[in-house]
């Protein structure tokens, strides 16, 4: 029994050192001077940290597209962008389709429709999607994007919902009912209310795959706040294309710089959502 | 002010027919129960009363106004549900304050009904609690303050005792009964448990797969089922039914099966048939005589001050209810003896209750 | 509530998602199909989809699509799934820390990850190449050269996939009733045979929808293709979802990249389909309970 747990500890512990070291590698090129990058073979502790990546990539970035100051711009197009997505997403439009899906309109195609938007692939409708932002005029704009997204938020957020509201009891919307509630104050006030962990998941989830998003950004924006609405994803990209064989040190630290966000919700989230999430409606 | 009457009531699911052509009349601040087995339409009934679930077809008049069309809220219904269906997300004074607000009532006055159903209800100390944080029968104290806060026309109950542990439904129906009487409002009640019903009704409509089989007080549900049902669903332990016919001889009628045979003294039954003669434990004695049925003793069950002992007469099995601790054992032979008088007859073909004029 | 008053309140509640279906849904569907069958003169024409086969560039997507799938999720589902087991049958301190660790990748921007794998892979300075130099594969142009592109995709999209196959694993293992293993042992079975017949079928929603989600996502795949090699070298990348944004945004061919795009819908569709079809699959997404 000993034995055979730390052959599992062993294993495990190999595991999590090949899921840490690519984020640790980076870490490292991003503290390392430019000479200790360039070395071959590679230093895996460097002898002598230093912050100047961190400064020196967001100038040469600046310099190189002609912008304002660093990567910020592109951090206040992503926020707002998924924040504002996320919201509209979940409770305008997801939350009481859900509803009416699992209490009303108790369709089971409906629903096969809706679990499989989600899974069309983003490639498809990049054309289409492109044309009907540049026909109402919101190309590289916020709105344009947030219109965009919220196409792919709400049919995932939906979904996780309809379990969600599976789960609460007819017998409290009952009660509700004889306590001389209308149908939608019943879901303003009592069912809603009774699928908040749903909604968190959902909401998380949502601002998380927002501010990832690549490639509708890249179609759809071509400038960062306050000129556009390019996003954090995009500022990379265009970062790593043009200094792939140059600057590593400073291609590193953006990339830490701009995955802090996301890495801290998550770590918050993987909190949150440990409570029983278990995809809300997978059962065993 | 306050009765329901209830006409031609059938619901069907489907082609499935939950309740068929059922007709009642409940009076005003009436203590009136739904008794039935699952899946009897019981529960159906009362929410169809609720307006919960749509009629096919009768009509429901609660005052003297026709509520078919009508929606639950228009209905001034309270309903308390078994699990009681408390807000969980609200506190116990915001759980009975809703239906209120709702309705549109100021602050001030909302507050002021509100603690004064809590007191009626000895709840004034749980007000800022929430559901999850007060005991079962807190609960159900709540669910009944939410619901008579509206001083609504019915009160409808659904199975309510049901969750509650055996000492606590006890208190509970005692509860219940006393509010009733001093609120003075007519109630409906569902339950499947026959002795729950027959200790707090004033009258009991028994239900069997959607029909309603007798409609009486609990005496006359005990002492004259109409049907063999009825007689077997309603006291506990059941009466005994016992298959066999009657044959008419010199010197009276007579009921006989292979087991036994039992004159009937003055008792008359209309034809010689196939019958089911049902007879109660507490209307049987067992003792060691020569007279009576000869039986095996197979089961004895104490209970403190009666004992109930299982007696097979050949094939046929009788339960005898005896004071006290009998003095007999698994096996002992005894003679199982009764009135003529105390047993009832149903018809086999339709389970009816025949009547046995002496003459 | 009568079905009619019932219908209405659902249309109303679902109005908005409607309006979103209809717009972004609909009409680019329909936008699509349009496109699809004209030609560049306006007239309705079939060119598009018969020049298919004879595209070069869409033969190569296509196979390789096909080579990145299989390699891919047989990978990451394999990874996923042992890792799960191994953390759910591992019982000491350490648990959480580890679990910790192997959803990093989860809350990584698939963009940095694709920076990351860039700068591990790289020939002369980077650890991949230097770690594996041991073994003969030293010097290696991973990310330059046609025959390794691919493997190094797959080695990056296992790295940022497998954490999700052993999330769903590892909640549906969660749910397995410790009972369940009571009775198992009090009847005497080992190890092994409790896994097989009391863990595995047990788990097997789980097993069915991480096969699904995990093949979705492999395809739908894009950003990770963009930034490690955006298709290169050569065409030794081109995967469909790739190829489909580079006919319309690079190649600028409305109505051939409006074909590529209804195919590649079909695609997803009939994958989608045959495990609707051929697995309870909806049942364990919780479908089939709004029938009621």
């Amino acid at each position: 029994m000993k034995a055979l747990n730390l052959l599992v500890i062993a294993i495990l512990t190999l595991i999590s050192l090949i899921y840490l070291f690519p984020i640790y590698w980076t870490v490292v090129t991003s503290l390392k001077t430019n000479i200790e990058v360039f070395t071959h073979p590679p230093i895996l502790f460097p002898s002598q940290i230093t912050l100047s990546n961190f400064y020196v990539s967001v100038n040469v970035f600046r310099a190189v597209s002609q912008t304002a100051v660093g990567s910020i711009p592109w951090m206040i197009d992503s926020t707002i962008i998924a924040f504002v997505a996320t919201l509209v997403s979940t409770f305008l439009i997801a939350a009481p389709a859900a509803y009416a899906l699992v209490r009303y309109i108790k369709s089971v195609w409906l629903a096969r429709l809706i679990l499989f938007m989600t899974m069309i692939p983003e490639a498809v409708f990049v054309v289409p999607f492109f044309i009907i932002v540049a026909k109402v005029s919101l190309l590289n704009t916020w709105w344009g994007l947030i219109l965009v997204y919220i196409s792919f938020s709400a049919p995932f957020s939906t979904w996780l919902l309809m379990g969600f509201f599976n789960d609460v009891p007819t017998s409290v919307e009952e009660a509700a009912q004889i306590d001389g509630l209308s149908p939608y104050q019943i879901f303003y006030r009592v069912s809603l209310r009774l699928v908040t962990p749903g909604i968190i998941a959902a909401i998380i989830l949502s601002f998380i795959s927002c501010w990832n998003e690549l490639l509708y950004a890249l179609v759809i924006t071509y400038s960062p706040f306050p000129a556009g609405a390019q996003t954090v994803p995009l500022f990379l990209t265009s970062f790593i294309i043009v200094e792939k064989s140059f600057a590593w040190g400073g291609l590193a630290a953006a990339g830490i710089f701009t995955m802090l966000p996301t890495l801290i919700v998550g770590v918050f989230a993987q909190r949150y959502l440990a409570r029983g999430l278990t995809l809300g409606s997978v059962k065993g | 002010m306050s009765e329901v009457v209830i006409e031609g009531l059938t619901k069907k699911y489907g082609k499935t027919v939950v309740l068929d052509d059922i007709s009642l009349k409940v009076s005003a601040k009436e203590y009136f129960v739904l008794l039935g087995p699952s899946g009897s339409g019981k529960s159906t009934l009362l929410r169809l009363i609720a307006g919960l679930e749509e009629i096919t077809s009768g009509s429901i008049y609660i005052g003297g106004r026709k509520v078919n069309d009508l929606l639950p809220k228009e209905r001034n219904v309270a309903m308390v549900f078994q699990n009681y269906a408390l807000y969980p997300h609200m506190n116990v004074y915001e759980n009975i304050a809703l239906p209120l607000k709702v309705r549109g009532m100021t602050k001030v006055d909302t507050n002021r009904k509100v603690r004064e159903v809590a007191e009626t209800l000895h709840i004034q100390g749980l007000l800022e609690k929430k559901p999850k944080q007060i005991s079962g029968g807190e609960q159900q104290r709540v669910a009944l303050a939410r619901a008579l806060v509206r001083d609504p026309t019915v009160f409808l109950l659904d199975e309510p005792l049901s969750n509650l542990d055996a000492k606590l439904r006890v208190e509970a129906r005692a509860f219940l009964k006393r509010l009733q009487k001093e609120v003075g409002i007519t109630t409906l009640f569902v339950t499947h448990d026959q002795a729950e019903a027959t200790t707090i009704a004033t009258r009991i409509a028994v239900l069997n797969k959607g029909t309603i089989t007798q409609v009486d007080d609990p005496y006359l549900l005990y002492e004259k089922p109409k049907d063999v049902f009825t007689a077997g669903f309603v006291g506990s332990p059941s009466m005994n039914l016992v298959h066999g016919r009657a044959r008419k001889l010199e010197s009276g009628w007579e009921f006989y099966n292979e087991d036994m045979k039992i004159g009937l003294g003055k008792n008359t039954l209309g034809s010689e048939t196939e019958v089911i003669m049902g007879i109660r434990p507490e209307k049987l004695t067992v003792s060691r005589d020569s007279s009576g049925l000869a039986g095996t003793v197979s089961n004895v069950e104490l209970l403190g001050s009666i004992s109930y002992v299982t007696v097979n007469v050949g094939k046929t099995t009788l339960v005898v209810q005896l004071p006290g601790r009998p003095d007999m054992e698994i096996g002992d032979e005894v003679r199982v003896q009764f009135h003529p008088e105390s047993v009832l007859f149903f018809d086999t073909e339709n389970g009816k209750r025949i009547d046995t004029p002496t003459d | 509530m009568q079905r009619g008053q019932a219908l209405k309140v659902g249309l109303v509640l679902a109005s908005p998602i409607i309006v979103y279906f209809v717009a972004f849904f609909i009409y680019p569907l329909f936008n699509l199909l349009q496109n699809a069958f004209t030609s560049s003169s306006g007239g309705f024409t079939l060119a598009n989809f018969q020049a298919m086969p004879s595209d070069p560039l869409l033969s190569v997507s296509l196979s390789n699509t096909a080579y990145y799938f299989v390699g891919s999720v047989a990978l990451e589902y394999s990874v996923g799934f042992g890792v799960a087991v191994l953390l759910y049958t591992y019982t000491g301190r350490l648990k959480s820390i580890f679990r910790t660790i192997i959803f990093l990748p989860l809350m990584v921007s698939p963009v940095v990850i694709g920076l990351m794998w860039l700068l591990m892979l790289n020939t002369n300075y980077g650890p991949v190449d230097y770690l594996l130099g041991p073994l003969g594969l030293g010097s290696t142009n991973w990310l330059g050269s046609q025959s390794l592109a691919m493997p190094s995709l797959i080695l990056a999209n296992t790295w940022e996939y497998s954490p999700f196959v052993f999330l769903i694993i590892y909640a549906g293992l969660q749910t397995v009733s410790p009972q369940l293993y009571e009775a198992a042992s009090v009847d005497g079975l080992t190890r092994f045979q409790t896994f097989r017949f009391i863990t595995l079928p047990s788990i097997r929603p789980s097993i069915v929808v991480a096969f699904l989600l995990n093949s979705i996502g492999v395809l739908k795949g894009f950003d990770l293709v963009y930034v490690l090699t955006n298709g290169g070298p050569g065409f030794s990348t081109y995967i469909l979802s790739f190829y489909t944004y580079v006919v319309g945004f690079s190649f600028f061919e409305t109505h051939y990249a409006a074909a590529v795009a209804l195919l590649f819908l079909a695609i997803i569709g009939t994958f989608v389909f045959l495990m609707l079809r051929f697995t309870s699959v909806e049942e364990y997404l919780g479908l089939r309970r709004l029938r009621t």
